[in-house]
C-alpha cells in the first residue's frame, strides 16, 4: 500500500525538524521542586505530583493534519531534559550544541535558563551526583579505564514493555485497583504498610494526571476544530478530541482509540523520567488485530485508513530522539535511535501462530515509512510460516537495516529457565536491541557494558591498564610466568570475577539510589504486579525482576585466546616476550609477526572448534561471575551480550592485541567474529555464534553483512529462510543483515550530503550512516561483506 | 584412498538445491580458454604466490593449491553444514577441475555420502570413459552438464577436445533417466553467434527428454583473469567483455521457447 499525502507530509516534516533541547521539562521540575508543598510529600508522591504539575503546565502540540496526537516536548524533536537525573553543565549544553554527530541545538535562551535556574538548583543534588558519590574508589577505576559502564548514570532504568493488560484497560480501571489494594493493606502485619499506601497513593495521583493531560489535549483539539473552516480536518479534530476525551481514562475499544491510548501511555513513561529504551509497544499485531477485524467487520474502519493511522503513530516515534547523552553514555549509545522495538509474529499466548492479517500490514508500513523510528523486528517461531520470513526479506534487503530477525521459540526458553510462567513467556519478545523480556510483567534492567577483552589485556599485564600505568585489577601474575595456557585462564577468570563483583556492588548501591529517591509512579501502572504488590516498578512491585550485564567484544577475546594458546603453548611460535613487545610497540617494526597472527592464527567466526571453545571459556567464565548474583530489590543478574556502539569506545581504551588488532581500533560486536576474519561465509560463522549456550542468556546480538545479491530471486529468499530457521534451530537468539555493498558507503563517507536517507544497521538497531562516527563507519565498511559467490 | 581436492566452499548456493557443501576436484582433461578456476586444471598439486594486505603493506608468501581428503573427512566437513542441508533440501556437490578423472575416489566418496542420506551433485563437463559414468550413475542424483559448444571443431579449439564424448555422454545419462541441469556458459564471440545459439537449441529439443529440470546460462566474467597470473598461465580472453544483462535475458526468452525452466547464473 502507498502512504497518503498526508503520510508523506507528516514523515518529511519529521525528516526535516531539527533534534534540538527544550528547557521546559527542566523548567517544570525545577520549579515544583522549588515549591512549597514538595517539601512536605513522601518521594513517591513528590514524584507523582512533579508528574503531574509537568503534565498540566506543559505546551500542548498538535501537528498540522496529524492524527495522533502529543508531543513528549513542545515541539517536534524539541528534546526535554532530566536534571533530577543529571543536570547538564553549560560546558555539556556547549558540546551537545556543537559535537558533529547527534547534536542537539541549544538555544541561548535555554542557555541563559539553564544558568540561572536549573543549575543552581540541582548541582550536586541529581541523581548521577548521588551515583558517583556512593561508588567506591575500585568502581571508579575501572569505570574510567573502560572496564564497564554505567546505564543508569545519565537515564533511568526502565527496558520493558507493554503488555496485554493496558491494551485492554484505561486508567480508571486502574483507580480502582488501587483502591482495592490501599483498602487490603495490613497496617498490624506488614511493616511496610505506610510505604505501600504512599506508594498507591502516587500510583492514584500518576493516574489522574495522564487522563488531564488527554483532556488537555481534547480542549486544545476542540479550539483548533472550531477555528478552521477545512470540514474535512474539522470533523477530524472533533473525533480526535472525542478519543483524547476517552482514552487513556478507559480501555480503548477501536483502532484509532487504541493507537491514541498508547501513544498517552508512551508519553507518560517518557515524560516521568529518561528510562533506557525510552518505551516500547511490544507486540503490536497483537495487541490492534482484534480492535481492526472489529472496525472493519462493523464498516466504521477501510483497511486505507488503518493503515494512514499507523503511518501518522509511526512518526510519533520519529519526533522523539533519544535524550541528549553525554561523556562515557554517548559513546556506549551513540545515536538519536531511542530504541522503541516493534514485535511482529511470533506466538499467541496459546502456543499457536500468531502471524496475521495486522502482521503484514505493519510490515508494509515499516517498509514504505523507512523512517529510523520505531525500530522493528520479527519473531520467528518453527510455526510461523515461510511467507512471513518472506515479506521481512522484501524489507531487508532493501538495506535498511530493520526489520531484524529474532528466534520467537529460543526467547521462550529463556524465559521459561528465568523461572516465567508459559504464558507470560509466550507473551514476551525482544526490547531495546536484542534483549528478552516479558512483556507487561518484567522489570528488566540493563545496567551497563563489560568489556571482557580489556580485562584480558588488564591480565596480560598483571594487574595494570597499560594505558595509564595504574593497578586497576588483581595481581594475578605476570603472563611470562603462567606455565601453560590453563594458568593464563585461571587469571583471567580471577581478574573477570573480581570486575564482576565490583559491578555488581555497584549495581546494588545504584538500584537503592532509584529506590529511594526516584520512584516511577506511572510506570508501576504499567508492569504487573506493582498495583497488587503497592511497590515501585524500581523496588521490585514488578511479577518478574532481572538485571543485566552486557558481555562486550566475544569475537576479539577468543582471538587474542587462541592466538596465545596456538602461538605461545601449542606450536611454541613465539615467546611471551616476543609477542608482548610486539603488541607494546603496537606492530610497528613487528609487521611480519602482525601478518602471521592476523592470517595464520585460528579465529573465532571459522567454525573452529580449536578457537570457538575459548568463546565457550569465556562465555561460561562471564556466566559464572554474573549470574544468580541477588540485587536488593529481588532481581537477579544475568547476562546478555550486546555491544549498541560500546564496542568502539571499549576497542579505544585497549592497546593492540594479540590477535594482531591495532591498538584503539573497535572491538568486534555483538557475539560477531572481528571484523575481516570469518573466511568461510555464513554457515561457518554461524556454527561458531551457536557454540555458546544462548539460553543461558537474555540475548545475543550476530550481525551479518551480505550484499544484495543474496536476496535477487525467490531460491535466494529460501536460503537465506533456511539460513535463519538453521541458526534458530541451533538456539540462536537473533540475526540480522546489513544489505549494502562497501562501495556504496565508502561513497557516502564521501559525499554525505547524497545520503542523508542511508541508514546501516549497526549493531542491535539502525542508524543514519551520516550520523555515526568515522570510525565507526570505517568499521562498517570493513565488517566482511559475503560477496556473491 | 584420497582424493586431491583445491578447495571447499561451504554456503554453496548454486551448485544445485538448496545450501551445499561444494568440493572442488583437482585436475581437468579440459582447458577451456575462460576456465575461471584454472588452479583446477593441472591434476598435481601447486604452489604459488599469494599476497596479502594490511593496510597498504603487502605480504606475499607461499600458497599450496590441493590437498589430500580421504572420503570420510569430506564427510565429516559436510556435516558441520548439515542442519542448513537439511533444513534447505541442500546436499553436496563434486565440482572441479572434472570430478570425473578422480573416479575411484569419486565413486567411493559418492557411496560414503549416499549412506548418509545425503544429495548428490556432479557438477561436469562430461568428458569421461562410459565405465565411469556407469559406475556412479546410482549413486548421483543430479547431473549439472556443461555444455560449451556445438561444433566439434570449435569445441576442441577452444576446449581442447572434442565434444563427441561428451554429447554422447550426455545422452546416455538422460537415456537412464537421470535428473540433469545443462550449463551454457555464455562466451561473446565464442557460442554467442545466432546459429551456434540455435544450435544448441535444437539438440536440447532434440534430447532433452524429461529430465532436464532446467539450463543455466552462465555469463562469462573476468574474474579469471587475475588467477591466471598467479598461476602464470596464459590468458586468451584479453579484450572479451562480459555479456550485458539484456542479453542474457534475451538468451533467456530464447532459451525458454524449449519449454524449459531457464536460469540465468547457476
Amino acid at each position: 500500500m502507498k502512504l497518503t499525502e498526508r503520510v508523506k507530509q507528516l514523515r518529511q516534516n519529521s525528516l526535516d525538524a531539527t533534534e534540538h533541547i527544550s528547557s521546559e521539562r527542566a523548567e517544570l521540575v525545577t520549579r515544583f521542586y522549588k515549591s512549597g508543598p514538595a517539601g512536605e510529600l513522601s518521594v513517591p508522591m513528590l514524584r507523582a505530583y512533579a508528574f503531574e504539575y509537568i503534565l498540566k503546565n506543559k505546551k500542548i502540540c498538535i501537528n498540522e493534519g496529524e492524527l495522533i496526537v502529543g508531543e513528549r516536548g513542545p515541539a517536534p524533536k524539541a528534546t526535554p531534559t532530566y536534571p533530577e537525573i543529571n543536570v547538564h553543565s553549560i560546558e555539556d549544553l556547549e558540546i551537545l550544541d556543537t559535537r558533529e554527530k547527534v547534536s542537539f541545538k541549544v538555544s541561548d535562551r535555554v542557555k541563559e535558563i539553564y544558568r540561572e535556574e536549573v543549575i543552581p538548583y540541582w548541582k550536586g543534588k541529581s541523581n548521577r551526583d548521588k551515583v558517583m558519590k556512593a561508588m567506591t574508589p575500585a568502581w571508579k577505576k575501572a569505570y574510567k579505564a573502560g572496564v564497564f559502564t554505567e546505564f543508569q548514570e545519565q537515564r533511568a532504568p526502565g527496558h520493558t514493555v507493554l503488555g496485554y493488560k493496558l491494551y485492554n484497560n484505561g486508567f480508571l480501571d486502574l483507580k480502582k485497583e488501587i483502591d482495592e489494594s490501599i483498602r487490603g493493606l495490613d497496617y498490624f502485619n506488614d511493616p511496610l504498610a505506610y510505604d505501600k499506601h504512599e506508594e498507591l497513593k502516587a500510583m492514584d495521583v500518576a493516574c489522574d494526571a495522564i487522563i488531564m493531560y488527554a483532556e488537555r489535549n481534547a480542549d486544545e483539539l476542540e479550539r483548533l476544530a472550531s477555528g478552521t473552516e477545512d470540514q474535512k480536518r474539522k470533523g477530524e479534530l472533533i473525533e480526535m478530541a472525542r478519543i483524547c476525551r476517552k482514552v487513556p481514562a478507559n480501555a480503548p475499544e477501536t483502532f484509532h482509540e487504541m493507537l491514541q491510548h498508547y501513544w498517552f501511555i508512551h508519553l507518560g513513561v517518557v515524560t516521568e523520567l529518561n528510562p533506557w529504551d525510552s518505551f516500547n509497544p511490544g507486540r503490536l499485531d497483537q495487541h490492534l488485530y482484534p480492535v481492526f477485524r472489529k472496525d472493519i467487520e462493523k464498516g466504521n474502519l477501510t483497511e486505507e485508513e488503518a493503515y494512514e493511522l499507523l503511518g501518522s503513530f509511526w512518526v510519533k516515534f520519529n519526533n522523539h530522539p533519544s535524550p541528549p547523552k553525554i561523556g562515557v553514555t554517548a559513546q556506549e549509545s551513540n545515536t538519536f535511535t531511542d530504541f522503541a522495538l516493534i514485535n511482529l509474529g511470533g506466538l499467541k499466548p496459546d502456543g499457536t501462530d500468531a502471524v496475521n492479517e495486522m502482521t503484514y500490514m505493519l510490515l508494509d508500513v515499516i517498509k514504505e515509512m523507512r523512517i529510523l523510528q520505531p525500530s522493528s523486528m520479527v519473531q520467528i517461531s518453527n510455526k510461523n510460516p515461510d511467507r512471513f520470513i518472506h515479506k521481512a526479506l522484501d524489507i531487508i534487503k532493501t538495506g535498511f537495516g530493520q526489520p531484524s530477525c529474532f528466534n520467537t521459540d529460543a526467547i521462550i526458553q529463556e524465559l521459561l529457565r528465568q523461572g516465567k510462567s508459559i504464558l507470560d513467556a509466550r507473551n514476551g519478545g525482544a526490547s531495546g536491541c536484542v534483549e528478552t523480556g516479558a512483556f507487561g510483567t518484567e522489570s528488566y534492567w540493563l545496567t551497563g557494558y563489560f568489556n571482557l577483552a580489556k580485562i584480558l589485556e588488564i591480565t596480560l599485564y598483571n594487574g595494570k591498564d597499560p594505558r595509564t600505568g595504574e593497578t586497576i585489577g588483581l595481581r594475578t601474575g605476570e603472563p611470562g610466568d603462567f606455565e601453560d595456557f590453563e594458568d593464563l585462564f585461571t587469571a583471567f577468570s580471577s581478574q573477570l570475577e573480581y570486575f564482576a563483583s565490583t559491578k555488581i556492588r555497584g549495581n546494588n548501591v545504584i538500584e537503592r539510589i532509584f529506590s529511594k529517591n526516584l520512584p516511577v509512579p506511572f510506570l508501576s501502572l504499567l508492569i504487573e504486579d506493582c498495583i497488587a504488590n503497592g511497590q515501585d516498578y524500581n523496588e521490585g512491585g514488578t511479577r518478574y525482576n532481572t538485571s543485566y550485564i552486557q558481555g562486550v567484544g566475544l569475537g576479539t577475546i577468543t582471538d587474542m585466546l587462541s592466538s596465545i594458546r596456538h602461538n605461545i603453548y601449542d606450536e611454541k611460535k613465539y615467546s611471551w616476550k616476543q609477542l608482548m613487545d610486539a603488541v607494546k610497540h603496537d606492530f610497528e617494526g613487528f609487521e611480519e609477526l602482525q601478518y602471521d597472527l592476523i592470517y595464520n592464527s585460528p579465529k573465532y567466526g571459522n567454525d573452529d572448534d580449536y578457537a570457538d571453545h575459548h568463546a565457550v571459556m569465556v562465555f561460561e567464565a562471564f556466566y559464572d561471575a554474573v549470574n544468580g548474583h541477588r540485587t536488593p530489590r529481588g532481581a537477579v543478574h544475568r547476562i546478555n551480550m550486546l555491544p549498541t556502539t560500546s564496542h568502539v569506545y571499549f576497542g579505544s581504551v585497549i592497546g593492540a592485541t594479540p590477535d594482531g588488532r591495532k591498538a584503539f581500533m573497535p572491538l568486534s560486536e555483538g557475539i560477531s567474529p572481528f571484523q575481516g576474519v570469518d573466511r568461510l561465509g555464513p554457515t561457518a560463522v554461524i556454527k561458531s555464534a551457536s557454540k555458546i549456550d544462548h539460553l543461558k542468556t537474555g540475548g545475543t546480538l550476530l550481525n551479518q553483512k551480505f550484499s544484495p545479491q543474496f536476496f535477487e530471486d525467490e531460491e535466494s529468499y529460501a536460503q537465506i529462510t533456511a539460513l535463519i530457521r538453521s541458526y534458530f534451530k541451533l538456539d540462536g537468539h537473533h540475526i540480522q543483515f546489513n544489505v549494502v555493498n562497501a562501495d556504496t558507503l565508502r561513497d557516502a563517507q564521501k559525499n554525505p550530503e547524497l545520503y542523508r536517507d542511508l541508514i546501516v544497521r549497526v549493531a542491535g538497531y539502525s542508524d543514519y550512516f551520516n550520523d555515526l562516527g568515522e570510525d565507526l563507519q570505517n568499521e562498517i565498511i570493513r565488517r566482511t561483506a559475503h560477496e556473491s559467490m | 584412498m584420497k582424493g586431491l581436492i583445491f578447495n571447499i566452499k561451504r554456503y554453496a548456493i548454486h551448485d544445485g538445491p538448496g545450501i551445499r557443501v561444494t568440493f572442488f576436484m583437482k585436475g581437468c582433461p579440459l582447458a577451456c580458454w575462460w576456465c575461471h578456476n584454472p588452479e583446477g586444471i593441472s591434476s598435481g598439486i601447486q604452489e604459488i604466490d599469494r599476497t596479502d594486505r594490511i593496510g597498504s603493506k603487502e605480504f606475499t608468501v607461499k600458497e599450496t593449491v590441493g590437498k589430500y581428503y580421504s572420503s570420510n573427512e569430506l564427510l565429516d566437513i559436510a556435516k558441520k553444514d548439515l542442519v542448513f542441508i537439511e533444513e534447505s533440501g541442500g546436499g553436496i556437490t563434486f565440482s572441479g577441475g572434472e570430478p570425473l578423472v578422480q573416479p575411484d575416489f569419486l565413486l567411493e566418496s559418492l557411496k560414503v555420502f549416499r549412506n548418509e542420506g545425503l544429495h548428490t551433485t556432479i557438477d561436469t563437463s562430461g568428458f569421461a570413459d562410459r565405465e565411469v559414468i556407469d559406475s556412479i550413475l546410482p549413486y548421483t542424483e543430479l547431473f549439472l552438464f556443461d555444455i560449451k559448444h556445438m561444433d566439434p571443431g570449435k569445441h576442441k579449439h577452444y576446449t581442447g577436445v572434442s565434444n563427441s564424448l561428451i554429447l554422447d555422454n550426455y545422452k546416455y545419462i538422460i537415456g537412464k533417466g537421470k535428473k540433469v541441469v545443462i550449463r551454457i556458459p555464455v562466451i561473446p564471440g565464442i557460442n554467442d553467434g545466432e546459429e551456434e545459439i540455435r544450435a544448441f537449441r535444437d539438440f536440447i529439443d532434440a534430447e532433452a527428454g524429461g529430465n532436464v529440470s532446467r539450463i543455466d546460462l552462465l555469463a562469462y566474467h573476468k574474474i579469471g583473469s587475475s588467477k591466471y597470473k598467479r598461476f602464470k598461465l596464459d590468458y586468451k580472453m584479453q579484450g572479451v567483455e562480459q555479456p550485458s544483462s539484456e542479453r542474457m535475458n534475451e538468451l533467456k526468452r530464447y532459451f525458454e521457447e524449449s519449454g524449459i525452466n531457464v536460469k540465468i547464473g547457476g
